[in-house]
């Protein structure tokens, strides 16, 4: 039986809304990668990757630039505001989507961690590192300006954006 | 004590730059902006007042008014966030040597925190090596800029 999660329709997209994708089912390998070609491609402590499978994804607005990480992969982000989208290996069967990409990253599990010689020493130590708090408690002037004013495409399919 | 000089740059190499200075309030912002600007759950960052950038010159896109999130054009490397006027905030993942970064402090935009990213130490762990036989993949084909200043890049040789 294949996990609930993995048949949810889900949408995504970059920061600015210039892309836009829909998947009608996940792979079942969500999970982080430390490696440094993934931590030097997000500017991030890790990359959190899941498989969508060639013909169970759509750009449903836009498309992706490549940049090829080497001669066996290609990195895909949105040319306008950056956001890295996905990794994939050349002639592979799936693309490696970027979990924070899609609209509820939060409903896609992680199941397991990869490229472990490259993790961040901090991670092992993650309550070490003090949480300060929400948005709305550390920026109580900003956070409803940014709320109304901000031009991130919001976490849904639009039809016109902007 | 003298502190490394910290350098870093995105994936392709087209943009450098290099932290003068000291850097201040290193840590994890969650927020839902810095999710989607990174593709990712949550951003890790360090303020960097005094910064250079000793190759290139990002692209930015405004998140919200006076906010600029940079990024390589060529390779889509996220590298910074910048508000009206204030310092850098870079990134974490961009600098050539993470871990000589000081201690992060602080996490915050807390509405937003993934489970999975509080629970990562609870995951199973695998080495990079594990799926392919022992060997680096891509490593001797990559076109991934190395982690330290180049004087010349793209490689000629």
């Amino acid at each position: 039986m294949t996990e609930a999660y993995r048949q949810l329709a889900r949408s995504g997209g970059c920061q600015c809304g210039a892309i836009r994708f829909h998947a009608t089912e996940l792979r079942d390998n969500p999970h982080v990668c430390y490696c440094r070609m993934c931590q030097k491609a997000m500017g991030n402590l890790f990359a959190a990757l899941v498989g969508v499978r060639h013909h169970h994804l759509t750009w449903t607005r836009g498309e992706p630039a490549e940049f090829m990480s080497s001669d066996l992969a290609a990195r895909g982000y949105c040319r306008d505001c950056g956001t890295p989208l996905y990794y994939r290996a050349i002639g592979g069967e799936h693309l490696s989507m970027s979990i924070g990409a899609f609209d509820e990253p939060q409903t896609i599990p992680i199941l397991y961690q990869f490229g472990i010689e490259g993790r961040h020493p901090a991670l092992l130590h993650l309550a070490a590192i003090e949480e300060v708090g929400t948005t709305e408690t550390n920026m109580p002037d900003e956070v409803g300006p940014i709320r109304d004013t901000n031009h991130q495409h919001p976490d849904r399919d639009v039809d016109h954006w902007p | 004590m003298s502190t490394p000089v910290l350098t870093g740059g995105c994936q392709c190499g087209a943009v450098r730059y290099r932290v003068q200075g000291a850097v201040v309030n290193a840590g994890v912002c969650h927020c839902r902006m810095c999710q989607k600007a990174g593709g990712n759950f949550g951003m890790a960052y360090f303020g960097a007042p005094e910064l250079i950038f000793t190759r290139g010159t990002p692209s930015a896109f405004e998140s919200s008014p006076g906010v600029m999130r940079g990024f390589c054009a060529k390779c889509g490397t996220p590298l910074f966030m910048r508000g009206a006027d204030g310092p850098y905030d870079m990134t974490v993942g961009s600098l050539d040597h993470p871990d000589e970064l000081p201690p992060m402090k602080s996490q915050i935009g807390l509405e937003s925190q993934s489970r999975w990213f509080r629970d990562l130490a609870n995951v199973p762990a695998y080495p990079t090596s594990a799926a392919y036989d022992g060997r680096e993949p891509g490593r001797e084909h990559s076109f991934q800029h190395p982690d330290h200043d180049t004087t010349v890049w793209p490689d000629p040789s």
